[in-house]
């Protein structure tokens, strides 16, 4: 059963309550800090530990990787693909390195589980195409954010 | 029977065994590196050391034979600090190269170095480098991350018959390598790498293909000569990557050739054919079953055929040919063929000292016992042939008659075909062969069927049915 109060007129007409209400919406609209950046023009500034575009850190030019195949066998999105091969200077490393990153979930778990601090993930996070390639190994060689 | 006490529990066990063998049995489980149950024991690893009551100092396990009432004890406090002294020494010279090793993920010195050794090291000297020398075609050898348990010098000493490994210098400089350097004569190299505990000898063949962890089993058995060798193929993702020999004391021990050993490449024979193929002019045209078994039927009607089983195909397959020919080819003369020379079981001796059978077919014995006879010479005033084989078995000379192959056939070996339905490999079927001593044993499918490959009993049923299956 619903309770009835008796109100008086001007309660009942809610000019106070919609006067402070507006109040509010007045104090947020001109005073307070803004949320919304221009986005282009204007970027945030991300932690160094977030996790965007994948790269592979290389010392003197030649990549830290030795092909272990750690970060396969971690991945859980099971988006790394990599064949080991020799050459002279190295006794193994990555012939092919390949992300797929529409599949990627950005877990970071791979830069975890490398032992050699290889791969990591850089703050791009522009990574918006229009096809939809891998990232090969010349493209993570390029050191892209490297941090 | 005999009891000692181990770890506090009673084992029973028959003489002769020793404590290693014996704490397998209650599944306590005493590390080693230079104890193998096919060679000879020479207790210098110093790792199986365990404590025996009784006895002032500690045993080595592998050197010690059980006796009635004895009382092991592995986990004593004595027998950790040995087993973390010996890690901690084997450790001194050994690479921190895991992420490079091919052994990783099946090393005993990484397993056992995560369960008995310390987590940190305390050696600061430079560590001993050698450089090595190429062994043949099979084996790598990276001596560095050699332990010294001797076992490939055994192996070729006591299995092989031949003592190429051999150990120079000594103490911390001590080098395994081959006399003057030569590469491996033997051929069972292949097993150096199966026994090798850590990553000092690796196959070539398998070198940075795959890591072992992601590797499945399917026990099976060789079908490269007539022993039937049991072994593992080690698959992933519908690829085989290698072979590894499977215990069997009573067949193969512990060992596999290498001639078996790497038999299964022809599965993935970028020349194999895996598609129906017709040949129109003068070239074989892939098609679909349908239309090559027409062409197969119509090669065959009304001639004067000979029909031609490889001595690889399975019991099942045999019997089911046995049923087949006589209604669906019944003036054809039947004959198996596989190694040249070798036409009857009397023709099957011994290869070698080792594993090694003349007849280079898995199943010449089992096509014997079901009564097919051998193939001496083909039949004058034949004009077609009906071959029949799963990949091994040596096509005889087929020159000028219109031929039929059913089963895996190459590019090249199809030269003279007129037509060709591609089989199965032993890897892709499961069946049963009879191995010299009368021995069946079970072939499993580990991998998919390549390409459009198709299993005898589902060709043969579409022979009889008149279509071509779905295609």
């Amino acid at each position: 059963m619903l309770l009835k109060t008796k109100e008086s007129l001007i309660r009942r007409m809610y000019l106070v309550d919609v006067a402070k209400g507006l109040a509010i919406t007045i104090k947020n609209f001109f005073f307070a800090p803004k949320i919304t950046i221009q986005y282009p023009e204007e970027r945030r500034k991300y932690s160094d530990r977030f996790r965007g575009q994948h790269y592979i850190k290389a010392t003197n030019g030649v990549e830290n990787c030795t092909a272990c195949m750690l970060c396969p066998t971690v991945c859980p999105a099971e988006c790394i693909h990599i064949v080991a091969g020799e050459r002279p200077d190295k006794e193994k490393y990555p012939v092919q390195f390949e992300i797929d990153i529409l599949r990627c979930c950005f877990c970071g778990m791979c830069e975890e589980a490398c032992p050699k601090d290889a791969i990591k993930l850089s703050t791009i996070y522009e990574m918006s195409t229009e096809s939809r390639d891998v990232y090969d190994r010349s493209f993570l060689m390029e050191q892209r954010g490297n941090k | 029977m005999p009891k000692c006490v181990i770890d506090g529990r009673e084992v029973e066990f028959s003489p002769g065994e020793n404590l290693i063998e014996v704490a397998k049995k209650v599944g306590v489980e005493i590390p080693y590196f230079c104890y193998h149950p096919g060679l000879s024991v020479v207790a210098q690893c110093r790792m199986c050391a365990v404590e025996v009551e009784k006895m002032p100092k500690l045993q080595t396990a592998c050197s010690t034979v059980a006796t009635d009432g004895m009382v092991v004890k592995t986990r004593s406090e004595r027998a950790l600090a040995n087993q973390k002294s010996v890690m901690e020494f084997l450790l001194i010279n050994h690479p921190l190269d895991c992420p490079i090793c091919d052994q990783a993920g099946e090393c005993d010195l990484q397993d056992y170095s995560y369960e008995y050794g310390s987590p940190y090291s305390r050696y600061t000297e430079e560590r001993r480098t050698f450089l090595d020398l190429d062994m043949g075609p099979v084996i790598v050898k990276n001596m560095n991350r050699c332990i010294h348990c001797t076992r490939c010098i055994r192996l070729g000493a006591e299995v092989l018959g031949i003592r190429e490994m051999v150990a120079t210098q000594r103490g911390n400089k001590t080098e395994i390598a081959t006399i003057d350097g030569r590469p491996l004569e033997t051929d069972y190299a292949g097993n150096y790498a199966d026994i090798c505990p850590v990553g000092s000898l690796l196959l070539k063949d398998f070198r940075f293909k795959k890591r072992v962890w992601f590797l499945k089993k399917t026990a099976t058995v060789c079908e490269g000569c007539a022993r039937g060798c049991n072994m593992d193929i080690q698959h992933d993702a519908n690829v085989i990557y290698r072979c590894t020999p499977r215990e069997n004391l009573e067949v193969n021990q512990y060992w596999l050739c290498d001639e078996g050993r790497f038999n299964f490449h022809y599965v993935h024979d970028a020349d194999r054919i895996m598609e129906p193929a017709v040949r129109a002019d003068g070239e074989l045209k892939m098609t679909e079953f349908g239309a090559s078994l027409d062409a197969a039927r119509a090669a065959l009607k009304g001639k004067k055929a000979a029909v031609l089983l490889g001595t690889d195909l399975t019991q099942e397959e045999a019997k089911l040919l046995q049923e087949f020919l006589p209604k669906y080819l019944p003036n054809a003369s039947v004959f198996h063929f596989g190694t040249p020379g070798i036409v009857s079981e009397a023709d099957d001796a011994p290869a070698d000292k080792i594993l090694k059978r003349k007849s280079k077919t898995s199943n010449l014995h089992g096509f014997e016992k079901l009564g097919f006879k051998g193939l001496k010479t083909l039949p004058t005033g034949l004009d077609a042939a009906l071959v029949i084989r799963g990949g091994r078995a040596t096509l005889p000379e087929l020159k000028g008659l219109s031929t039929v192959g059913i089963g895996v056939f190459t590019r090249e070996e199809a030269a003279t075909f007129s037509v060709v339905l591609p089989g199965l490999t032993f890897a892709e079927k499961d069946g049963t062969i009879v191995n010299f001593q009368g021995r069946e044993q079970h072939i499993r499918r580990a991998i998919f069927p390549a390409g459009n490959c198709k299993a005898l009993s589902e060709i043969l049923a579409m022979w009889a049915h008149g279509t071509g299956g779905n295609a």
